[in-house]
This record gives structure tokens, sequence and C-alpha cells, in this order.
């Protein structure tokens, strides 16, 4: 247990634990919605990776600015994505967030600041760079964050980003989210170094490592860095270890990763690890924890049912938010 | 209440699947996240679990076949 000033209270462990909570089983029950065949779309799982977004909201106010890419439900449930609307984008449906226009890759709600949610692998940094720019000249206040995979790193979009937010000190943190793989290669089979941080010192920026599954380390690791990004101290790189157990995308069997390997990682499991600390180091009865628990499971029932009870956009609505007038 | 076993969407580019094997005969309990079937699409073979506790009805036990994702493999009551 970490004590001290700069620690997190109970409190803050159990919202953190809560946002972990709602992943899991959101997670679980839009594995099980797709493969029992009521819904027909392609779902990059988050599971494994539920502390990283879950710590770091809470050094987020509802306005700052997040990016995220494919595999990130996780990052908009804990960015505050109301379950309803983010069932109902999934589902294509017109009470989604994109009004069933945008789908499962392309989850935007500026109501609670995820601004843009990317399916080309790198292509976020760019965006959340410029986001971080309209903040600086225009003295809002907000930090983006931006999350991205360990294969996203070697792409030329993340080197550019990184520079061009040193020189400007914008208030960004980019958010490698480092589960080993990038699809089905390896880590070290496409990677040069050994940690993504280090490529921090190209531009001049503090690079962190943190273990993405340590839920308090990860509090502090983004404490640090939101505060050095609200501040106008400029960009952090913090790269978070994690594991995805669910594959690159649903029906991938992960035969590419050694059965040890994947072993290992699942009796590693950060959410019932954390719910038993919490229990253990911080007296939480367990009767709490299972109440939170089954009030998010019926949170998450009526989001599935208002999303698959709820009407695909017509044609009229399929001709607007495209053009800033209306087409006839 | 009738639950539908739809032929699932398990891969990126799949829209069609070959239902290899029934793993429970027609007419017997099955428990919600039991292995149901075996469904075979272009990259793999994978067994697919009832989605809800009750009675299976099959409705195709044509195994062996290819249908479209969405198609109504059977029941459970």
């Amino acid at each position: 247990m970490v004590t001290g000033s700069n620690a997190p209270d109970v409190a803050t462990l159990m919202r953190i634990y809560r946002r972990m909570s709602s992943i899991k089983q959101n997670d679980e029950r839009m594995r099980a919605t797709i493969r029992a065949g009521k819904l027909a779309i392609i779902y990059y799982s988050p599971r494994g990776q539920e502390v990283i977004p879950s710590a770091i909201a809470e050094h987020l106010n509802d306005d700052d600015y997040l990016v995220t890419i494919y595999r990130g439900i996780h990052d908009q449930i804990a960015k505050g994505v109301p379950l309803k609307s983010l069932w109902a984008e999934y589902a294509g449906k017109v009470t989604g967030t994109c009004k069933g226009k945008g789908g499962p890759m392309h989850i935007t709600h500026p109501e609670t600041g995820v601004m843009v949610t990317t399916g080309v692998v790198g292509s976020g940094m760019p965006i959340a760079t410029g986001l971080a720019l309209a903040s600086q000249m225009s003295g809002d206040g907000r930090v983006t964050i931006t999350n991205f995979g360990d294969g996203a790193s070697n792409i030329g979009a993340f080197h550019e980003s990184l520079n061009l937010a040193s020189i400007w000190k914008l208030p960004v943190v980019f958010v490698c989210q480092n589960n080993g793989y990038a699809e089905h290669t390896h880590y070290s089979e496409g990677t040069a170094v050994e940690n993504i941080a280090d490529r921090a010192a190209s531009y001049n920026m503090p690079g962190v490592t943190v273990d993405g599954n340590d839920p308090v380390a990860m509090w502090k690791a983004a404490q640090e860095a939101v505060a050095r990004a609200r501040a106008g101290e400029g960009p952090t790189l913090l790269e978070c270890k994690t594991f995805r157990f669910m594959g690159h995308l649903l029906g991938d069997d992960s035969h590419y990763i050694p059965k040890e390997e994947m072993a290992a990682a699942l009796e590693k499991d950060p959410v019932p690890l954390f719910r038993q600390k919490l229990i253990d180091d911080w007296q939480v009865p367990a009767a709490d924890l299972d109440k939170l628990d089954a009030d998010i499971a019926t949170e998450i029932d009526e989001a599935v049912q208002f999303a698959l009870d709820s009407a695909y956009p017509d044609l009229v609505e399929n001709k607007r938010d495209i053009l800033a007038e209306e087409m006839a | 209440m009738a639950v539908e076993i739809l032929l699932p969407k398990l891969g990126f580019s799949m829209e069609e699947g070959v239902l290899s094997e029934w793993l429970v005969a027609d007419g017997a309990s099955v428990t919600e996240g039991q292995p149901l079937y075996t469904l075979e699409s272009d990259k793999s073979a994978q067994e697919v679990e009832a989605p809800a506790t009750g009675t299976l009805h099959i409705i195709i036990d044509s195994t062996g076949e290819t249908y479209p994702v969405g198609t109504i493999l059977g029941e459970i009551r």
C-alpha cells in the first residue's frame, strides 16, 4: 500500500475500480452479444488493459480532450461516454454517439471530450496535437490525451507529432498502451528499442515507463504528466506496459502468443487483483464491491436493450452531417 | 421466451461460415456459455457458446454447409 501525501485515497481507488469493473463487464457483454450473433461487428477487446484509462481519468476534467483508437472502448467508458449512446453507436443505431453513422471504429462524443476515435494505426496523434495547439492558442486550459498501441510508435506520424508537440510545448499526453503485440507480431520483432518511452529523448520530453496494470503507479504517473501539460510545460510520453487477453480482434485465437505467456498474464488479471487489494489493504467490505458490480451489470443490461431496441438511421438522416448546409 | 442462435461475425472480413458440428443434441438442455456448435470461417474453426439457458431446438442440422452471418441456426426455449 502506498501512503503519504501524494497517494490516492480510498475514495479515489474506488472510483478507479468502478471504471475498471465497468470496462471488464461491458467487454464481457459485448463479446457475448457478438458471439450470440446479435451484433455483426468487428470488435477489438480491451480486456486486460482496464487500469490505464481508469487511473488517468482521475486527473481529467469532463471537457479535457481524448483521441483514441479502434481498441478504445475502455478509454471511451473511462472518459464518461454514456453506455447507452456507446452501445447504440456500436450497433449502428440513430440513438448512438454519431447517430449510427460512425460505428465502433469512430466513436466521437464531444460532450465528454471524446473528440474522435480512429481506425488507422498511428493516425490519432497528429489530430491530438492539433487539438492541443487549439487549446494553447485559445487558452482554454484543456489537456489532450491520445492513446495508441506499441506498433503505432513505429509510424511516422508518432515521431512528427512528438516533435511538434515538444517544440511548441503543447498540453498533450501521449499514452502508449504497450500490450506487447502489434496485431500478430511480438514487440521484439517490430520495435528496435527496449522501451517506447526511450524514444522521448529524441524529442526532448519526459519519457516514462509505468506498470499499466498497477492502479496506484498508473495514477501517479498520469498525475505528473497531466499536471505538466496543464501547467504549460509541454508533453509527456507515457508508456504503460500491459497485456491484452482476447487477441487482436474477436475471433483471433491468439495462437501466436506462447501459452505460458498468456497463462502468466491471466494469472495477474488486474481487475480481480485490485478488487482483492481493496478488501485486504483498504478494508473495503466485499458486500460494497458486490453491490457496485451488480449495479454496473444492471446499467449494462439497460444499455444493451436500448441499443438493440433503437432504430437504424433513415435515408434522410444519412444525408445529414455531411455538408454545412442541409442536403435536399 | 425463445432466444435465436444466430451465425456470428467472428473475423474482420467474415461474411459467412461453415456450420461444422452441433456439440449438443436437438432437444437437449443447454446452459448459457456452454460450447454449442463448431463454426469454421476463412481463418479459423472455433466453438461457439450457447447464448442462453434452456432447451435446444436445432433449425439447421445440415452440418458442413456454408451460411451467411445472421442465419438462424436454432433456438433455445
